[in-house]
């Protein structure tokens, strides 16, 4: 058993300027089709930058960081930069790499929304609204300290932590492990996927066409409920079919300007018209 | 002094969703934060309180899960503490809830006109010009937010009650073009998926893609447990893929 360590490429000083460049800007740019993608590649750039001279090496490091990503922004993101800053540095490829956002971002938005909105910030804003509805200042002042010292904390514990860990997990493993390791992440990050991707598409049928019949001789009107007929053959079935329809419009070489340029048109007509809902 | 308020009162709303997006420092996005902060700039901190504290009770748990549209809840607060000073707290709460319901429409027109971000970057990420890159994000990524906040706040102070009234009572008659909004941002996010797994192994391995799909779709599982449950199934696939190198 050897007890080398991985070689340190990187100082504290690169470190924390990511950390800082996420905690500054890591939502702004925030949009429908890549969620957070930017914020992610602001973050961790400095880092490519150093880690890649080469610069067509860079250059697809930077791109691929653009990828699709969306995660919870205080208890997720600054885990997830952490750990990729360890692979990265540790020399790793960018299918692993990437294999590890995928797989952890679903899994850590929901521990995170969870955790941060529904139960930290729930509890606090009762009691600070309680507070301030009684006349007192101390209700929102309250809430902003109970915000802005242990939000700070929690980010900066997660990405320290798992750049640790990163290092130690990657220094443990022999060269032979890596392609398990990426093919590991990728397998875990497919499956997510599979289950994240319906979570956030919504595109359902609303129209629900009356169909009025003289049934001896009384007239009856029937409302058809299209999407409970499409739930019954196939759950999220439009979700599904316009997921694969911009990812066969991508693969015959489409740029996804023009592919956004087609769920527009298809989402904003049905969302007019009353088809879609 | 009218245009002075609606200067640092539509700041005030830009600062709020500058925060969430970013820092994270205030949570002034949250009705109760941004009523104080309001009810601090015009004077009438009590105002702030009662504004902001009733807002956030009807909104607490109530946040942007996975990239949703939530009523606009800070900008109500700062309108609503705003005019609740001159016209009382039941005007104030009254001018509010349909200003927080309204703007939401451009809370989802503004986070799909972001994607001139994501495209932006990409052409910085082929030139290899990550200054470029920085000064985007830096100076420009958060304006869209904050100005479909800061604009409406603005204009609303400074043009008053009757401007409110007249604007929601447009978005109203034209019911469609919310409906058409709101669509289009359920279905984007298709295109994110469908370029992440252009890069993925999906024609060497669907299968897994399938079982994700199954386990949300039909066992409606939640994420979390897809994810443990995935761990598992790729922990077996490799325990029979490498058994034989492992003797």
């Amino acid at each position: 058993m050897t007890t080398e360590t991985v070689e340190r490429k990187l100082t504290r000083a690169d470190l924390m300027r990511a950390f800082w460049r996420y905690v500054f800007l890591f939502q702004c740019g925030w949009n429908y089709e890549r969620m957070q993608s930017v914020g992610y590649a602001y973050s961790i750039l400095p880092i490519l930058k150093k880690l890649h001279p080469d610069p067509e090496e860079f250059k697809e490091a930077f791109l691929t960081n653009l990828n699709f990503f969306n995660t919870n922004p205080v208890v997720g993101a600054p885990l997830i930069i952490g750990a990729h800053i360890a692979l990265e540095e540790a020399g790793a490829a960018l299918e692993t790499t990437e294999g590890l956002k995928v797989g952890l971002m679903g899994p850590m938005a929901g521990v995170g929304d969870t955790l941060v909105w529904a139960l930290y910030n729930s509890v606090i804003f009762s009691i600070g609204a309680s507070m301030a509805l009684g006349g007192s200042v101390l209700g929102p002042i309250l809430v902003i300290l109970l915000v802005f010292f242990p939000y700070l904390a929690v980010r900066y514990w997660q990405f320290t932590w798992a750049y640790q860990q990163g290092s130690n997990l990657v220094a443990s493993l022999g060269g032979g492990l890596i392609a398990r390791v990426t093919e590991f992440a990728t397998m875990v990050g497919l499956v997510v996927v599979g289950g994240f991707a319906p979570s956030i598409v919504r595109m359902a049928i609303a129209w629900k066409p009356a169909i009025t019949t003289t049934v001896q001789g009384q007239a009856a009107t029937t409302t058809i409920d299209i999407q409970q007929q499409l739930d019954a053959i196939l759950p999220f079935m439009l979700p599904v079919l316009i997921t694969a329809l911009a990812y066969w419009l991508l693969r015959r070489g489409w740029s996804p300007v023009a592919v956004l340029g087609v769920l527009f048109v298809i989402g904003f007509i049905g969302g007019a018209i009353g088809l879609l809902g | 002094m009218t245009i002075v308020y609606a200067i640092v009162l539509a700041a005030l709303a830009y600062y709020a969703w500058y925060d969430i997006l970013g820092p994270n420092f205030t949570l002034a996005f949250r009705p109760l934060i941004s009523g104080f902060f309001a009810g601090l700039i015009i004077g009438d901190v009590q105002m702030g309180l009662l504004i902001g504290g009733t807002l956030e009770l009807m909104a607490l748990g109530v946040y942007t899960y996975g990239g949703a549209t939530i009523p606009e809840y800070s900008v109500g607060a700062i309108l609503g503490t705003y005019f609740g000073k001159s016209q009382g707290f039941e005007v104030g709460l009254a001018l509010a809830i349909p200003a927080a319901l309204l703007l939401t429409q451009l809370d989802v027109l503004n986070r799909f006109l972001n994607f001139v971000f994501v495209h932006r970057a990409d052409a910085y990420a082929e030139a290899g010009d990550s200054r470029g890159f920085d000064r985007m994000m830096v100076v420009f990524s958060h304006m869209i937010w904050g100005f479909t906040r800061a604009i409406p706040v603005f204009l609303a102070v400074a043009f008053g009650e009757p401007a409110v009234t007249a604007v929601t009572t447009f978005f109203n008659n034209n019911a469609w073009i919310n409906q058409g909004i709101s669509v289009v941002g359920g279905i984007l996010p298709a295109l994110g998926f469908a370029m992440l797994l252009k890069i993925m192994p999906i024609q060497k391995y669907p299968a897994f893609l399938l079982l994700g799909f199954v386990m949300y779709a039909y066992l409606k599982m939640p994420l979390v447990g897809i994810a443990i449950a995935a761990v598992a199934i790729t922990l077996v696939f490799q325990q029979i893929k490498y058994r034989t190198a492992e003797g």
